[in-house]
């Protein structure tokens, strides 16, 4: 088929994702991943293998997609509430991370490589999930949400790391990759920081052209060595989160580059691999992962919040929030099935557990361990200024115009 | 009678008929007047935080516009008009804000958005005057 038709036939799914997800509230990603799985089982032209210029544009939509990721992380959070973040999000990762993989790998019998896909795609944590479900509820200006935000970030962090070195290759191109990487995390602070101070708002888009070309090049050098193109691009955001940041205009421009053409492409391709008849024929093994993931997150982060002192509703709250995951788990599971480590069963189970791993534990959390917020400033609260923002939160509501 | 009222504010028809009618009665108790709406439908289990930030930034631009008109029109009456957006579910969120607000009334108009699943499920009023705090005022 033509080029053009391909590009416009997934361009119409997610135009119809869009649409369902303006309809429904629901999101987009989540609703393009049901409409890949519905086009993936159910609409002849998409279950031929899926064209090179596709897989180029999924690809390059998850770099992109976990730039966005990294580069979100405050850093001003992170330094001001890391030893809490750092120990809540760091056994939120390596708690499922061996849980997950121990139960692949010795109770259903995958192999060591499958078991290791299993432990990444469940070890992870939805930033975004958390985020929204946060602000929604007035948590995020909290010291409890500012802590559980931040810890979301290290968790992912460990899962990033572990796709990127787990099945990498150690020779000379991992060496050039890893002098590369170092190189570009000390320098490209503060060249960013000149570069887009010099060539501010021109119609070409310098600074997001420079950024695509930053991400894209470490990505191929990453992949050269045997690592996976997220690694550098997560690193690269948490580097790049001031300075990137600090330019919303920016900030909107490459969300719209990301959300309109390139990670529609990537959900839908994650979405497409999901067996139908797989989902059926192995539903227990599904809830056995959901249930996996989500005990697993229990022994690793609830202890932690116990030695950091919060309250038993906090505790809960907090660890179901962990529990989350969805785009860090497709990643990794999508990267399992395209390397050929697991087959389309594997990849279906996990990502199915994965995506409802977005949310049971959300609805959990909501329903029954939702943390009572403090009213600040009086009856209504006082106005939290963010970023430079008024920032209207659930309770601290004065939202004052006059 | 009334100290402190609260007029729940989609930006509908029946919305502005709503605010007009507490606007005339914040004058005649001099009573303070808040306006709140709630920015429903943010994109629940997003991929990254952009997509909901991006979804939010709309919504707030639009509340933010109908904020200003809300204001300009009851401080044309004489009356001073405080408002607050919030994100999440419109009955939930109103329920709570007047209770912790301390509100004496609600003020809401009979049809807003809730639109054809209103019809089915009862529309925001219906439930807003079932679970409120205190009083109140329905306006047709």
């Amino acid at each position: 088929m033509d080029n053009n038709l391909i590009a416009a036939s997934w361009l119409g799914l997610a135009l119809v994702a869009g649409l369902i997800s303006f309809r429904t509230g629901v999101s987009a990603s989540l609703v393009e991943i049901m409409v890949g799985i519905v086009a993936g089982n159910f609409l002849v032209i998409f279950t031929t293998p899926v064209p090179e210029f596709i897989n180029f544009l999924a690809g390059f939509g998850s770099i992109l997609l976990t730039f966005l990721a990294g580069a979100e992380v405050d850093p001003k959070v992170l330094r001001s509430k890391f030893k809490e973040s750092f120990l809540i999000g760091f056994f939120s990762f390596l708690a499922p991370f061996v849980g997950a993989f121990a139960f692949a790998y010795f109770v259903a019998g995958w192999d060591l490589r499958a078991a290791e896909i299993a432990g990444i795609a469940l070890s992870t944590t939805s930033v975004a999930v958390v985020y929204a479900v946060m602000v929604e509820t007035g948590l995020n200006a909290t010291e409890l949400g500012k802590i559980i935000l931040a810890a979301c970030f290290i968790t992912d962090l460990g899962t990033v790391v572990a796709l990127g070195l787990l099945f990498a290759g150690f020779d000379l191109r991992m060496l050039i990759f890893v002098a590369a990487l170092a190189l570009a995390l000390v320098f490209l602070p503060r060249f960013t920081r000149w570069f887009f101070t010099t060539f501010a708002g021109h119609m070409s888009e310098l600074e997001s052209r420079y950024i695509f070309f930053v991400l894209l090049g470490l990505g191929g050098l990453a992949i050269l060595a045997g690592s996976e193109a997220v690694l550098p691009a997560y690193l690269v955001g948490l580097a790049l989160a001031n300075v990137f940041m600090a330019d919303r205009a920016l900030v909107r421009r490459v969300r719209a580059i990301a959300f309109t053409f390139l990670t529609p492409f990537f959900f839908l391709k994650a979405g497409l691999f999901v067996s139908i008849p797989a989902v059926l024929a192995g539903a227990g093994m599904i809830g056995l992962l959901l249930l996996i993931k989500m005990a697993t997150k229990f022994v690793g982060v609830l202890p932690v919040t116990r030695i950091l002192r919060f309250g038993p509703r906090d505790g809960m709250y907090t660890t179901l929030l962990m529990s989350t995951g969805l785009t860090f788990g497709t990643i990794s599971s999508l990267f399992g099935l395209s390397h050929g480590i697991i087959d389309q069963s594997k990849y279906t189970f996990l990502v199915t557990a994965v995506i409802l791993s977005a949310i049971v534990p959300t609805l959990i959390a909501q329903a029954f361990f939702r943390p009572k917020i403090p009213t600040a400033g009086g009856a209504l609260g006082s106005e939290a200024d963010v970023d430079g923002e008024k920032e209207v939160t659930a309770i601290a509501i004065a939202h004052q115009t006059k | 009678m009334y100290g402190k009222i609260l007029v729940a504010f989609d930006g509908s028809e029946g919305s502005w008929r709503a605010l007009r009618a507490a606007i005339g009665l914040a004058r005649d108790q001099s009573a303070e007047l808040w306006a709140l709406s709630v920015e429903e439908h943010l994109p629940h289990y997003a991929a990254a935080i952009g997509e909901f930030e991006e979804a939010r930034a709309e919504k707030n631009e639009y509340f933010r516009k109908l904020h200003g008109q809300a204001i300009e029109l009851a401080e044309s009456d004489g009356v001073r008009l405080q408002s607050a957006v919030l994100p999440g579910h419109a009955v939930q969120t109103i329920v709570r804000f007047a209770s912790q607000g301390g509100f004496d009334l609600i003020v809401m108009g009979h049809s807003g958005y809730s639109g054809v699943w209103g019809a089915f499920l009862g529309t925001t009023t219906d439930k807003v005057s079932r679970h409120a705090p205190c009083s109140v005022l329905i306006v047709r």
